[in-house]
């Protein structure tokens, strides 16, 4: 464990918090923590404490990493925590970025992907249990996010479940991309778009709300386009990019959960996006069941987040919801052993 | 809101890769202000090129306002207000310096002959590509209808090594640190120079309290810091690099704080003994847009010898590179 201490000569600013990264010497990690350290995600008056885990045989690039962060100068980094030690990385923690997780090796089922990475959460989730503040806002970043969330969660009981999230964020700020470019406008004119359910090919891009210029698209975009063309290139932006880029998308998530987190923390300001959250909140809302981390239309205020409700479903959108539901469902059933009761 | 044409040259590489975001998401030019941005890099990069582009639009931006990308110099670096070159001939494994200034010679003048035509002559353009401040030089020199003021060499990332070091060796943040000063080039023999500045409002040297750290370890931690990160990370420096050179466009673009410089190579004006026409980088000020070297400051016998050295060292690349 190495750390690097610094005391602050000006007293102007407020009071640290922080800042949990799991995964910090690989790529994603690499654009996060850049990001965190400008003030992107909670503001150019906040500081912050970055705590960066990653495993025992990874420290000597972590160290690399902290070299880096070190030498940008950055006004709002108070200091830098770097181990293997979870009582140490996970110290009273602010905010997680659970972006460490195991890839898919070549072979490897979705079964045990699925386990392998349920053992690093139960961890994971026992750890913020023991050594995080009780306030912590945790995102899972890394796949499969859904069920890596949930088994987390289930795993912190002393933590209130609402703390506990997974990102959709990024396959919401590709869909808007997408959307853009066909009405040849900019993100920002487009509200009102929904990420349903899981990180996964499953998941569920709506355009049923969804506004331009404050006016409803859905009777102006060519269906064909939306199931044939939108939806798919959504689902698979991902491999699009790996493709271009011979390596993945780190960039682009690391600025979705920067999106995710600092939305929760600071407000949505009345828009709504895009946050995998406990089902449990909901009661079934939507026909959705208990027991899961599912991605929803989220409105953030206050330093929470609130479900949109009321939202008619018609049954174009209940077979796609049913489909990334049975996924998830399935999952779960996967790890059922692992999900503390 | 105001915008700004950003470009930025080499787009497809490491550095790129880090800069883009922080340039969108406007660490570069403030919260108010709206980004064209420009990519450029080599037909044999267009994959990767393109898969940058696609990750920066997905990241939805609110400051994004227009993305263009190709290899067209005459295309994509027109009429644009600030330009970052990352994009230079590496080292190989057994290249020969002769060999690598000529390579990237060549780069440089056809990126500087291209400017020429379809560059502002308000374009501000940050070298970082090495051999920073000879490449400097030659873009300048083929693009003579833009001033010789707005070609400036990236030093911000030796500096900020600099602060950070002293920073470390007293205990205090990176940002209590002020005024160190990086003279010459952007290489190992680059004068990191603490005789100037301050640490929580009270001179270096008396601070830090051991001078011979501060005239040897000190000074080849800075530069060597570049290859002890590579033996640690097994990659290069690219986002405390993109980090630099961001600040450096930053300050530049938006003036230096009250009572602070920074470390710019600039093409020299013969301050401090400093050969005109030399890209040489020295302790500067911005205002309006403008950098100014902060004249006056003692130079005593122990940093003249170190200036000299690598004054020597940029003359003869200059040489090199202007003689072929």
């Amino acid at each position: 464990m190495f750390k690097i201490l610094s005391r602050t000569f000006t007293q102007h600013m407020k009071e640290p918090v922080r800042v949990v990264v799991t995964g910090g010497s690989g790529q994603i990690a690499y654009s996060l923590l850049f990001r965190i350290a400008s003030g992107s995600l909670l503001g150019e008056h906040q500081p912050v404490i970055l705590q960066i885990y990653d495993l025992p045989h990874m420290q000597s690039a972590l160290k690399g990493v902290v070299m880096e962060i070190s030498d940008g100068a950055f006004p709002l980094v108070h200091e830098i925590i770097a181990s293997d030690t979870p009582s140490t990385v996970y110290a009273d923690a602010d905010y997680a970025f659970l972006v460490g997780a195991k890839p898919r090796g070549p072979g490897m089922e979705r079964g045990d992907l699925l386990k392998q990475n349920g053992e690093i959460f139960v961890k994971v989730g026992q750890d913020l249990d023991k050594f995080a503040k009780k306030t912590v806002k945790v995102l899972a970043v890394g796949n499969p996010v859904n069920t890596n969330a949930l088994i987390a969660m289930s795993n912190a009981p002393s933590i209130p479940k609402e703390n506990f999230t997974a990102m959709t964020r990024l396959d919401h700020n590709r869909a808007l991309c997408q959307l853009a470019t066909y009405l040849n406008t900019e993100v920002h004119n487009i509200e009102k778009l929904v990420i349903w359910g899981n990180h996964s090919p499953t998941m569920f891009p709506d355009l049923t709300y969804t506004t331009l210029h404050n006016q409803k698209i859905k009777t102006k975009i060519d269906h064909i386009w939306y199931e044939k063309e939108f939806i798919p290139t959504v689902q698979q932006r991902g491999t699009a990019i790996i493709a271009a880029r011979k390596a993945s998308s780190a960039a682009s998530a690391a600025s979705a959960a920067v999106d995710h987190v600092r939305d929760w923390a600071l407000g949505s300001n009345g828009q709504w996006v895009s946050m995998a959250v406990p089902s449990d909140l909901y009661n079934g809302e939507y026909g959705i069941p208990i027991g899961l981390i599912f991605s929803y239309p989220i409105v953030c205020a206050n330093g929470s987040y609130q479900l949109v409700k009321d939202l008619k479903i018609d049954e174009f959108q209940h077979n796609k919801l049913r489909i990334t539901v049975n996924e998830l469902l399935k999952e779960k059933e996967a790890v059922v052993d692992l999900i503390r009761k | 809101m105001s915008v700004v044409k950003v470009g930025v040259t080499g787009a497809a590489g490491q550095i790129g890769y880090s800069i883009l975001p922080m340039i969108c998401s406007g660490q570069m030019l403030g919260a108010d202000t709206k980004i064209d941005l420009a990519l450029l890099d080599i037909p044999q990069c267009e994959d990767a090129l393109r898969g940058v582009a696609m990750e920066i639009s997905d990241s939805a931006f609110p400051l994004l306002n227009s993305l263009k990308y190709g290899s067209d110099p005459r295309e994509i670096l027109r009429d644009l207000d600030v330009i970052i070159f990352l994009g230079g001939f590496p080292r190989k494994a057994g290249m020969e310096r002769k060999e690598l200034l000529q390579r990237n010679m060549n780069i440089f003048k056809e990126q500087g002959a291209a400017l020429n035509e379809v560059g502002k002559p308000t374009t501000l353009c940050l070298v970082v590509a090495n051999p920073a401040n000879t490449n400097c030089l030659v873009l300048s020199h083929h693009a003579p209808n833009i001033p010789k003021k707005n070609f400036t060499a990236m030093t911000r990332l030796d500096h900020n090594r600099a602060s950070f070091q002293i920073a470390n060796k007293v205990g205090a943040l990176t940002i209590d640190v002020k005024n160190v000063a990086i003279w010459g080039n952007h290489s190992s023999t680059q004068y990191p120079d603490v005789n100037h500045g301050t640490v929580r409002g009270g001179a270096i040297r008396p601070a830090v309290n051991d001078d011979e750290w501060l005239n040897g370890e000190f000074i080849s931690c800075v530069q060597k810091r570049g290859a002890a990160i590579i033996a640690a990370r097994k990659l290069s420096s690219a986002m405390s690099a993109a980090k630099a050179a961001v600040d450096h466009v930053r300050d530049w673009f938006l003036g230096t704080k009250e009572g602070e410089w920074v470390s710019m190579g600039v093409i020299s004006d013969g301050s401090y003994g400093i050969d005109a026409g030399l890209c040489y980088s020295f302790p500067c000020t911005c205002v309006n847009k403008e950098w100014h070297i902060v004249q006056g400051l003692d130079i005593n016998e122990f940093s003249r010898d170190k200036m000299n050295l690598t004054k020597q060292e940029l003359t003869e690349e200059r040489d090199e590179a202007f003689s072929a």
